[in-house]
This record gives structure tokens, sequence and C-alpha cells, in this order.
């Protein structure tokens, strides 16, 4: 009995903080417009997420900075395993991840550069009375990735980079716990480094192949547990928990079919396999809670193109998002989903220095049946998402 | 900037109709209720105080709205039965009266000052009725049939011996109506029954530690008694379906597991000692000494026994004041040490020793068998709560992101009197209930979502630690709960 409650707690509290969900590949609206596939070219500021050899072969240096607004809609039809059909619709969000990124050529073949970006975020909300409020009721994270990076280019045709991410996570999370009834919210936060580093190789003037690696990122986070109202038998005060952002690589190619218009195919991999068990530690009775996450390593294909004309450019892309986690631990925390994507955007050039670029991306998620989950709460989800972005670039 | 124009004008229209033109249809396969061309237009639940809702102690309003046969009727009609308005003998809270104190029998967590030690008993609360609210009005039986404290001897029992201490105030048959359960459901002419009685033929030997009555309930009583409800009810109700119960064994309820390892760690911690107790039959000096070393022991210790775990090692003959002996057994010397001197031993109303607990589990199993079998001979569906409950005792039971076990309080299934469900215990034995309609006859009815409905109250503010906590109850807040079986 003694850890009942603290098993209970965290049982499904922090299930899916960094799940897929949760990991953001809208950094740059240029990029995001063009479904992502952006890793064999990285032509601006963006390059410091997606590849930082692009930064090698820009001639100029700039500033690129935007944000996406984000505007997921979900819905769970459940539970199911208790014959209910009730619909329930999440509280509607709306999010705001920022990117901003500085270039500059030291020389013509060394360059730096810094960004700040959000690579996982989001959250989740629901009704507070509905039936799953003993899973979640609320969930928020945000991350700020600060990536110092350099570049080299080698010679005409590849070039290197690599760059350092020091990172803060921050999750909050509440739900109702049980017996009792009372609120729990769970504040984390921490800090946490990892690495990064790609290579572009131009094969032709035409064609170009792309590879770019992101480390996994442990984050060392500490907070406090708060029970309303208390109760001596919660674990309430100081908690700690070790989180690890998984690793993710990206290889495209991108070809040049006619001197304004350029296509390219990238797959990235994410390695949620890490991610195979949650442990909070809660310093009051010094019980540590683990609960199994055993998400699966995924991928994501995108494929994108641009269009030249002038000072403007049109862009477009698709892209298919394999989601990590396994139907019996799916939960309302994260009601993920495999997710189709489509996108358009423009860029224009207002003069030599400034240009500014819109994207816009709607996902689909897959219908999601899932019966016999980890949590007893089986149900089915339908989610969509429309993504909103924007990007100035001023080059100097 | 002819183009851009265009192309920011597109860029817009498909914006906006992503944001407004992706309404998405509800998901097929959706669980859909429905009694698959079953008729079921009358449901009657024939049971003890399992099926009248009672709960921590207390027939009351706001447990019996969730009893587990108005929890049943709500999805029957949910799946579109016509059985209407589910009439149940509502006691308006606080509930029924204690015979000795008149004031309400339920119990609240009275106090919390030490969290260690909830007080928990009734709090002295005014009755508001002494009859169900509508008894007066309503001109035919209850659907709800639950007679706290009947023996399934009580289903037949037309003078009011055996059923139970609300007899009257249910069945009415002094009132002009049908003088017994059977004949209720006879003139009721449900279609489906749910059936489950039997428990108190070996509870109410097991809560008074195998003393009032002295033995269970005869199995060649049982057995010609659960073929004759069966029988008759066939016969008397035309086409009805009927889904019975097994008895969950007494070592599976907290009235039974709460006590025992509390004490065995207070022992334990007093260096091993030993507990003298009382074997059955026995009442004078204690004969044997055991430890308690196993949560699951022998004895085991009711919760009827909390008011004096704490007294064990203090001079005290509370016990026997309590119980108002009017001298004290042979050879009791109320002068040495409570529980841990063989002349003042641990009273056998209080446990359950090894002999006990294998006549009450050896009635549980011959009971069990004997339903099983009448049960398949008579075509009717059975509900394995034995199973069930042993079950949740091991393992406990997810749902919906909690996990309920058959802890005291903590578990969330039993109420405050260690024997009766909360109403989500009641939830889950509905959703049992249902599983096997489904199964057995066909229908499509959909489970109770178990977390919406209301909780077990407890304060807060002042939790107790599961792990130490020692309820106290006081002696005569038993008597009401007691008197259920005393016929």
């Amino acid at each position: 009995m003694k850890y009942l409650f603290t098993v209970l707690l965290v049982l499904t509290v922090s299930t899916a903080v960094f799940a897929g969900g949760f990991q953001l590949n809208e950094h740059g609206a240029r990029a995001m417009a063009q479904g992502g596939a952006w890793a064999a070219r990285a032509y601006d500021g963006s390059a410091i997420f997606f590849n930082p050899a692009g930064l090698g072969f820009q001639k100029q240096g700039s500033v690129y900075l935007g944000t996406t607004i984000i505007m997921p809609k979900s819905t769970f039809y459940g539970p199911t395993n208790l014959g209910q059909a009730t619909k329930n619709e999440m509280v509607a969000q709306t999010f705001t991840p920022i990117n901003i990124y500085a270039t500059y050529p030291i020389t013509e073949n060394l360059h730096v550069g810094i960004g700040v970006n959000n690579p996982y975020g989001l959250g989740t909300e629901w009704p507070s009375n509905w039936s799953g409020r003993y899973i979640t009721q609320k969930v928020d994270l945000t991350s700020f990735y600060f990536s110092p990076t350099v570049a080299y280019k080698v010679n005409d045709q590849l070039s290197l980079g690599v760059g350092f991410n020091y990172v803060t996570g921050d999750v909050s999370l509440s739900r109702i716990v049980s017996p009792g009834d009372a609120k729990v919210a769970l504040d984390l936060s921490g800090t946490g480094t990892g690495f990064n580093a790609g290579a572009i190789f131009k094969v032709t003037p035409e064609l170009s192949f792309g590879a770019s690696y992101r480390s996994s990122v442990k984050i060392d986070a500490s907070g406090s547990a708060k029970f309303t109202p208390t109760s001596a038998l919660f674990p309430e005060g100081d908690a700690s928990a070790s989180l690890e952002l998984p690793a993710t690589a990206f290889v495209g190619v991108a070809y040049k079919v006619m001197e304004n218009f350029e296509l390219e195919a990238d797959y990235q991999y994410v390695g949620w396999s890490s991610y195979k068990e949650l442990a909070i530690k809660f310093k009051k009775d010094n019980s540590t809670s683990v609960s199994p996450k055993n998400y699966e390593n995924v991928y994501i294909l995108r494929i994108g193109g641009e269009y030249t004309m002038d000072a403007l450019q049109i862009r477009f892309g698709y892209l298919f998002d394999k989601n990590p986690v396994t139907d019996h631990y799916s939960e309302p925390l994260l009601p993920d989903a495999d997710r189709n994507g489509i996108n358009i955007g423009l860029g224009y050039k207002i003069n030599e220095a400034l240009h500014v670029d819109v994207s816009y991306l709607f996902l689909k998620f897959a219908d999601r049946a899932v019966t016999n989950t980890e949590v007893q709460f089986d149900g089915t989800y339908q989610a969509t998402a429309n993504l909103f972005g924007i990007n100035f670039g001023y080059n100097f | 900037m002819k183009y851009v124009n265009n192309i920011l004008m597109v860029v817009t229209l498909l914006f906006v109709a992503g944001l407004t033109g992706c309404t998405t249809d509800a998901p097929a396969d959706l669980p859909k209720a429905s009694l698959n061309g079953v008729t079921i237009n009358k449901y009657v639940a024939v049971g003890n105080s399992l099926a009248a809702g009672y709960q921590s102690s207390g027939l009351y309003k706001s447990a019996q709205k969730y009893s587990y046969p108005k929890l049943i009727a709500d999805q029957l009609t949910a799946a579109g039965a016509g059985v209407g308005t589910f009439e149940q003998p509502y006691w308006s809270d606080p509930g029924n009266p204690d015979p000795k104190t008149g004031k309400a029998a339920r119990y609240v967590i009275i106090s919390l000052a030490d969290p260690s030690n909830p007080v928990i008993g009734p709090k002295g609360e005014t009755p508001t009725a002494t009859s169900p609210e509508n008894a007066a009005t309503l001109a035919r039986p209850y659907d709800n049939l639950g007679l706290p404290g009947a023996p399934l001897a009580g289903f037949m029992d037309t003078v009011g011996t055996y059923q139970g201490g609300f007899g009257a105030a249910i069945i009415r048959g002094a009132g002009g109506l049908p003088k017994s359960q059977f004949r209720a459901v006879k003139a009721l002419q449900p279609q489906l029954v749910t059936f489950w009685l039997g428990n108190n033929d070996v509870l109410g030997y097991a809560t008074t530690g195998g003393t009032s009555p002295a033995a269970p309930t005869p199995l060649a009583t049982f057995t010609f008694l659960y073929n004759q409800a069966l029988d008759t009810l066939k016969k008397s109700v035309a086409n009805v379906k009927i889904i019975v119960g097994t008895i969950p064994n007494v070592t599976t309820i907290p009235f039974f597991t709460t006590i025992g390892p509390k004490v065995g760690a207070k022992l334990a911690a007093a260096g091993g000692l030993a507990l003298y107790y009382q074997k059955k039959g026995e009442s004078g000096v204690a004969s044997g000494t055991t430890k308690f070393t196993n949560p699951s022991g022998d004895p085991l210790i009711c919760l009827t026994g909390s008011p004096y775990a704490g007294l064990i090692g203090t001079a005290t003959g509370k016990f026997y004041k309590d119980n108002g002996f009017p001298a004290l057994p042979a050879g009791i010397d109320t002068t040495k040490p409570f529980g841990v001197h063989p002349q003042n031993p641990w009273p056998n109303a209080l446990t359950l020793d090894s002999a006990e607990i294998a006549i009450a589990g050896q009635a549980v199993s011959d009971f069990n068998n004997a339903i099983k079998t009448v049960a398949a001979a008579q075509g009717a569906a059975v509900v394995d709560f034995n199973a069930i409950f042993t079950d949740i005792n091991a393992n406990g039971k997810l749902i919906s992101g909690v996990k309920y076990t058959s802890a005291y309080i903590t578990g969330g299934l039993f109420s405050l009197d260690g024997v009766h469900p909360t109403n989500r215990g009641a939830g889950v034995l509905a959703n049992e209930i249902i599983k096997v309609m489904n199964a057995k006859f066909g229908t499509n009815v959909t489970s109770v979502d178990v977390s919406s409905l209301p909780a077990l109250e407890i304060p807060l503010g002042k939790y107790m630690t599961s792990d130490k906590m020692l309820p106290y109850i006081a002696p005569h807040s038993w008597d009401s709960f007691l008197k259920l079986w005393q016929n």
C-alpha cells in the first residue's frame, strides 16, 4: 500500500510528455511549406535545425525569425471498454513556437550561427469533469534549444556543420487522483545538452545530398508535486525525473528540375525506442514510480518543392509522420496517430535584403481505435491540426 | 503582382477550408447500446443488502441511487428497454435509524485528528424518515427487492422471519402487497431477474467471528432452497431470464483484512509478542497463541475489533463491559494485559480463526457449487463474483486510469463498513452482471462508466496514511449492522 498513491500518480501522468505529438518539426516557414524536406538544401537560417552544413553554402549573414501558429483539434470517443461512445472534445488551444536564427560568414568557408527554437512543445487539455480525468486533465510542455553552430565549406561540393544544443524544458501536468479526488499538479523543469552535425554534398549543381543527426538530450528535471487539497498520504513536495529526448536524423536528396524549380525528398528517423519508461522520484517518501512506455522508433517521409517566379516563390509539400505510440500505450495525454500532412506556402522578396515566407500545413491524424490499453481507457481518437507559419528574413 | 494576389487568394482559401471544412464524422464501429431484439419491459432485482444499495452500515438514498440494480436498470433503459421508472425503497438521507440510538446508522469519517487512527462511525445525524419515501404511494412491489440481512430462505418467506430488518418496510406485506420477494416477482412478471442471495447464509457467521449464528446454513438446506427458488421462479414467470451470482469468499473483503496486519505490525514492533486469542468455541482462557506475521493471516480479525486493537497490552476488560457480559467468563482476568496474556485473550467474537475460516470457506465453496449446478439446470446465467473478487483482491482492478483494490477506504470499492460496496463498487458489480447478460442472452447493453459515479467521500485535509492506518469504530456503532443477521 505504501507506494500505491505514488504509483497511481505517475502510472499515466507523464506518459507522453515528450512523445511524437510533442515533437515539432516546423522551424521555418520556407522549409515547412515544402513538407519539411530541407536537409539536402537548407538554404536559410533554419539550417541550424535541419542541417547545419547548409550554412556553409550560404553567401551572406542573415537573421531569420518567425513563428508557427498551431491549432490542434482532437476528439475522443469512449471509453469503449465500458461500452461508452461519448464524444469528448479536447479544449481548443493555440500554440506559437518560435524560431530565431542568426548566421554570419567569418570567412567565405567558415560560417557561424546561433539558433533558438522549440523542437518539443504543445499541450493537451480535456474538460475538467470528463471520465478520463484520472489519467489527464491538462499537460503543457515547452522546450527551448539554444544552438551555437559552426559550418565549414570544404569545397564547392561539400559542406560540413556541427552544433551544440543547450536545452531547457518545462513540463506541467495535472490530473485527479483516486481515492480522494484531489487534484495533483506536477511541475518539473530542467536542462540538458546535446549536439548535432550534418553534411551536404553537391554531386552536380543540380543534384545534392544531405544528411544530419541530432543527438538525444537527457534532461534532468526537478520540481514539485502539489496536491489540492493535500493529505499526509500524498508524496507532496519535491519531485524529479530524468527524461530523454530522442535522437533524430535526416537524409535527403534534392534535384533542380529546372533553373527555377527544385524538388526534395527526405527521410527523417526518430529514435523513440529510447523512451522505454518514465521514472519519477518523490523526495518525501523516497519512492520512485516507474511506468513503462515502450515507444517505437519511427520515421517521417517528406517531399516538397519550390518554384521561383521573380520575387515570388511558390512552395508545396507532403509528409507522412509515423507515430511512436503503440495501441497498448495509447492514452488521452497524447492522442497520437499516424499523420498525413499537406503543405503550401509562398516566399516573397521585398528587396535584396528582406524577404518574407508564409506557409500552411494541414495535418490529418488517422482515426485510431485502441483496445486493451495500459490505462484501461479504450476508445477512438480523431484529430486534425492547422498550422500557419510566418518568417521574416534579413540578409546582410 | 497579379500572380501574388491570385496565389495569396488561393492560399487564403485553402487555409480557411482547412479550418472550417474538416469537421470529421464520428468513427464507425463505436459501441451502440441495444437489446438486439430481446424484449425487456420489466427488470426486478432479488437480493440482500448488496442489491439494496446498503452502504457504510446504512440504507440511505444518496447511496441507493447507485445500487447495482439501479445502475443496470439505467443501462437497460439506455439500450432501449422499456423498464420505466425502476422503483426502489429510498430512505431519505441520512437514512435508516440505529435501533438503539435513534440516530442515523450510516458511517462517515468522523475525525481525522490523528490521521493514523481515523474515527469512523455514525455521527449522530437525525434521521428524517422511518420508512421509504414512496412506501405509502407506490401501490405495487418495488423493482429492487434487495432485503438487507436476508438469507436465501428470505426469498420465499412470507412471515418475515428471514426478511432481515427491513422486510416489513420493503416488502410491505402488511399493506396488502405480496408478502415475499417471490410473490412480488410473480406479481411484477419481469422478463429479467437478477437473483443474488446466499451471501448472508455465511456472512452472518463470519462477521460475528463464527459466533452468531454459530454455523453457516447447512448445505442440504441451501441446495434445496436454491433449487426451489429458481424452479418456482421459472414456473411462475413466463420466459424469465435469470442471472444469479456466486458468493465471494469472506477472506477477500476489508472487514476481515484491515485490522489483522495492523495488529501484527504492532506486536512485531513490541518485540515479536504473540497474540493470545480464543479459538473457535472458546470463551474463557486462551488455549492457543499465534503471531500475526501474515497479512492474510490466521486468525483474521474482524473490523469490529478496531476499538480493541489499540488496547492490546493494557489491562482492560472493555470488550466485556461494552458487550454487557453480566460476569467475566471463567478464568478471565482483566487485570492482565489484554491480548498478550492467556487470561485476558483477544475475544472469539472478533476473530475468524483457522477452523472458522475453513468452515466459512467450505460453505462458500459448497454454496457456489450448488449455485452453479442449479443455475445450469435451470438455464440461468451465472456471474462468478467469487472469482471476480478473488482476482480484485490479488491484482486490483484498473478502470480509466484508476486502480481499485479491496483495501479499506483507500481501495475505493468497499464502503466504510468493510463489507458493502461503494457507488463505484456497485458500478463494478453492475458491469460484471451486464457482461454476463450480454454473453448469455445476446443483448448489447453497455457498461457503467465507473468514473462518473460519485467516489467515497474522504475529507482530504487530514488524510490518513494508508500503511499506518488503524481505524477506530466505536463498539456500538456496529449494532445496527450486526443486527442484519440476527433473525
